[in-house]
């Protein structure tokens, strides 16, 4: 009486040039997730974003991509682990982070191009310093001088009569000669606006939000790196290497780090573990009187370990899962509806 | 029965007397040559005084070889190409001095200077210190060999008068050497008399009677030495002797982590700084790891050419004693800010912290390494700026950008707050600065706009929320918001934060919702 194992062995002796290993279930890989802290998109996702791959969100503004990172790195923090966040156009809002339950303490903001990091104070109501000054008080009919006594009257009268007489005295538009230092050397302050000019250029933004998460991936230990490009024009996006994201791929399999891209287009193409596509939001009218929140989107358009149903291909098409997840962002002072 | 007793309180009141006696020779040259390790196989000499009238003051043995001699002039000097010449520096003479006396604070709380001009000398009472550095031989060692370690040669010497140590050291230089109690005078009598302290008339006095050594001194008969020359030959010779009694006066020296030194020619370039920087750095580390310290900061103030400083403080998220560590965080530091001048000087001032002991646990998440995390942030500083990497803390106003940003610090803790809420809310993306819009208004209310050059006709509008300053401080900002819903004509959905500033009257576009 052949055992049940000896028969298995024989049909896939049999099997092996047509279907290998036909009766013999494929190894389950299970790969480690982290939540999201939205229910719709964890469903369909099978419990979050894969940990230590590039999770690219794309979208136009105002498609939620902002809102689900923030709620990811929320969700990261809560545990005890750090993020960073490389925000290439300066964008985060901490209020909002914080809004939503990141824990800053845990969070490392890399602010790329910023053109004064120091915070402006605001306008104070001050008098201007014309006002602090006493007009000069004019002597005289044009300014020369006079005094009481006619043995004073001609004092000064030797300064006045250049403006008198040289001076323009009619309406045509004058020459302005430029002085010699202002027309050769440039002042320090528009080497700083230059500089500064130079700085806030998407490109240079994007060289230095790279090199940044390339140390940051070597440093190890961050559980959740941002890389926030959502204000970057896809011209510029585009032009990234491809071998960048080869090498962030690597360094994050490495390094057990989540990396999710925030783009408007799709730039990672293969490197990818998870490529998710927003659309535009709709806002929610609950109210008439306050704005309460957006209805958003997304697809999943590319999932590189999506798990196999089996080892065998199927003749029909199997079912396919639903792969779009929809979910409301309500504000805070929208109420509980 | 009372004798033992006796005895024994005699015993703790009178406890046996051991003193061992630290002298460094040519000390102006062995400072110079502490910090600077390419001068060690060459000629060096050291010049002291107002030039032009400057005389060699200290030098080293290959320089002694050449015939190079104390009180030649810089003339005579230069005569020998060889020859490195450098001019005496007082301060870091003080410097390495101070490191001296706390290189022997370590082994004894009980020091005195005995330094003269160009020679160091101080004492340590080490009585009853045999259980803890074992004899006094191998402490003699121990303190030799310490004192090398700090990049200077010395003479120890251990007797139990203190005079004796301190002959014996002068008599045998570069060397240790260890009498019994009692053998004082016998282990002294073949020294020169050059190793006291000898007058010129003295010594004058001594050379006519025919006395070199001082165990010919010892020998001489006490009334008649006196009768000749008063108190001080009496002194003399009990110093020949070994049997001088001394009032030991303690010294407390400091405990501070500084070096300081003086550039032979001012120094522009950062590497070639770093190299001086490093050997300054490598003394710091090994006089706090003597301790069982740390270096929790180093500050490094730069003596410029024209009379300024530049100062810079390092301070990495945890003490550390990583040599590389510490290099990297200078180097990253003073590359992001250089010195506006050549260099002339460098001190090294370093803070002493504990060092850094953390218990990680099995379960607990993969954190950032703090040392290599130092450095990785300082580098990302340098390529994005200084305030522009770190974590933000917000502020308690109602001011747009209320948020200041602060050193990130990891802390291995669990985290402080608990995430309660499980609603996913709106993020905004705020636009710095804002982008100027051109708003068509409606009975008051935005109705299309302009932005990015693109026109938007406005859904829904909800304000104004006006939001101003504080009142009780004179900042002043007066601004309505309102919450906007637009579509573009292709469709393109915008949900933003639009701005009009009251004082100016325009528009702005402050933040999307995202």
């Amino acid at each position: 009486m052949p055992t049940a194992s000896a028969i298995r062995q024989v049909i896939e002796a049999a099997l092996v040039e047509r279907i290998p290993s036909a009766l013999t279930p494929a190894p389950r890989i299970i790969r480690p997730v982290s939540p999201t802290g939205i229910p719709a998109i964890d469903e369909v996702l099978s419990g979050g974003l894969p940990v230590g791959a590039i999770t690219e969100l794309i979208g136009p503004e105002c498609s939620g991509r902002t809102g689900l990172a923030l709620s990811f790195l929320a969700q990261v923090t809560v545990v005890g682990k750090v993020c960073a966040w490389v925000d290439v156009s300066d964008c985060m809002q901490p209020e909002s982070a914080a809004a939503i339950g990141v824990d800053l303490s845990r969070l490392l903001w890399v602010r790329c191009g910023v053109i004064n990091p120091v915070q402006q104070p605001a306008s104070r109501f001050e008098l201007p310093k014309k006002c602090f000054v006493p007009p000069p008080v004019t002597k005289g009919l044009h300014g020369g001088g006079f005094g009481p006594h006619p043995r004073t009257e001609a004092n000064g009268l030797s300064e006045a009569i250049p403006e008198l007489f040289f001076g323009p005295r009619c309406a045509e538009p004058q020459r302005r000669v430029r002085s010699a230092k202002a027309a050769t050397a440039p002042s320090q302050l528009h080497v700083g606006v230059r500089k500064a000019i130079a700085q806030a250029r998407p490109w240079a933004r994007m060289e230095q939000a790279l090199r940044a998460t390339d140390l940051l991936l070597q440093a190890g230990g961050f559980s959740a790196i941002v890389l926030d490009m959502g204000s970057i024009a896809p011209e510029y996006a585009a032009r990234v290497p491809l071998a960048t994201w080869f090498r962030y791929r690597a360094a994050a399999e490495r390094s057990q780090a989540s990396i999710l891209l925030l783009t408007q287009h799709a730039c990672t193409k293969s490197s990818a573990g998870l490529v998710l596509r927003f659309d535009a939001g709709t806002a929610l009218c609950d109210e008439t009187t306050v704005f309460t929140g957006t209805r958003y989107s997304v697809a999943v358009d590319r999932e590189r370990f999506a798990p196999a149903s089996a080892n065998v291909v199927p003749m029909r098409k199997p079912p396919q899962g639903v792969r779009a997840a929809e979910w409301r962002s309500r504000a805070a002072w929208a109420g509980g509806r | 029965m009372a004798e033992p007793c006796c005895l024994g309180r005699w015993k703790m009141t009178n406890p046996a007397l051991l003193y061992a006696c630290v002298l460094a020779k040519e000390f102006p040259a062995q400072v110079m040559l502490r910090l600077r390790p390419e001068l060690w196989e060459k000629p060096f000499v050291v010049m002291d005084g107002e030039p032009p009238l400057e005389e060699a003051c200290s030098y080293n043995a290959k320089a002694r070889l050449l015939g190079i001699e104390r009180g030649m002039t810089r003339v005579e000097v230069e005569t020998f190409p060889s020859a490195t010449v450098l001019v005496r520096s007082r301060a870091e003479e003080a410097a390495a001095r101070s490191v001296l006396l706390e290189c022997a604070g370590t082994f004894s709380p009980r020091v005195e200077d005995q330094s003269v001009d160009d020679t160091f000398c101080c004492v340590i009472d080490i009585a009853g210190t045999e259980s803890l550095f074992g004899p006094p031989s191998v402490l003699a060692r121990q303190i030799r060999e310490r004192v090398r370690a700090l990049g200077i040669t010395a003479s120890v010497a251990v007797s139990s008068n203190f005079h004796a140590a301190v002959c014996l050291a002068r008599g045998h230089p570069g060397k240790v050497t260890v009498i019994q109690p009692g053998n004082e005078r016998a282990a002294l009598e073949l020294l020169p008399l050059t190793v006291l302290d000898l007058s010129e008339d003295h010594a004058q006095t001594f050379s006519l009677w025919g006395i070199r050594t001082l165990g010919m001194l010892a020998e001489l008969p006490e009334k008649a030495l006196i009768s000749r020359m008063g108190q001080e030959g009496k002194c003399l010779r009990e110093l020949a002797r070994g049997e001088m009694q001394h009032l030991f006066i303690p010294v407390e020296p400091a405990f501070s982590l500084e070096e300081r030194m003086e550039l032979d020619s001012s120094v522009e370039l950062l590497d070639s700084l770093l190299f001086v920087i490093c050997v300054m750095l490598d003394q710091l580390l090994l006089r706090a790891a003597a301790r069982s310290l740390a270096l929790a900061s180093v500050t490094i103030t730069l003596l410029l050419d024209g009379g300024g400083s530049h100062t810079r403080t390092v301070r990495p998220a945890l003490p550390s004693n990583d040599r590389h560590l510490w290099l990297k965080l200078l180097h990253l530091d003073l590359e992001a800010h250089p010195p506006q001048a050549a260099i002339l000087a460098i001190t090294l001032l370093a803070e002493p912290g504990r060092k850094s002991k953390a218990q990680l646990g099995l379960f607990s998440p993969q954190l950032p390494e703090p040392a290599r995390l130092d450095v990785t942030l300082a580098r990302i500083r340098a390529i994005v700026g200084e305030d522009c990497v770190g974590r933000a803390v917000l502020k308690d106003s109602h001011q747009p950008d209320a948020f200041r940003v602060e050193p990130f610090t990891v802390h291995s803790g669990a985290a402080e707050s608990k995430l309660t809420q499980v609603r996913p809310r709106p993020a905004m993306r705020q636009l710095r600065p804002p982008e100027s819009v051109t708003v068509a208004l409606h009975d008051n209310r935005p109705a299309s706009f302009s932005f990015r050059s693109k026109q938007y006709g406005v859904e829904s509008a909800y304000g104004p929320w006006r939001i101003n300053g504080d009142w009780w401080s004179p900042t002043l900002w007066g601004v309505q918001q309102w919450d906007v819903v637009a579509r573009a004509q292709d469709g393109t959905f915008l949900c933003g934060c639009l701005v009009h500033q009251v004082a100016t009257g325009t528009w702005q576009m402050e933040a999307l919702y995202d």
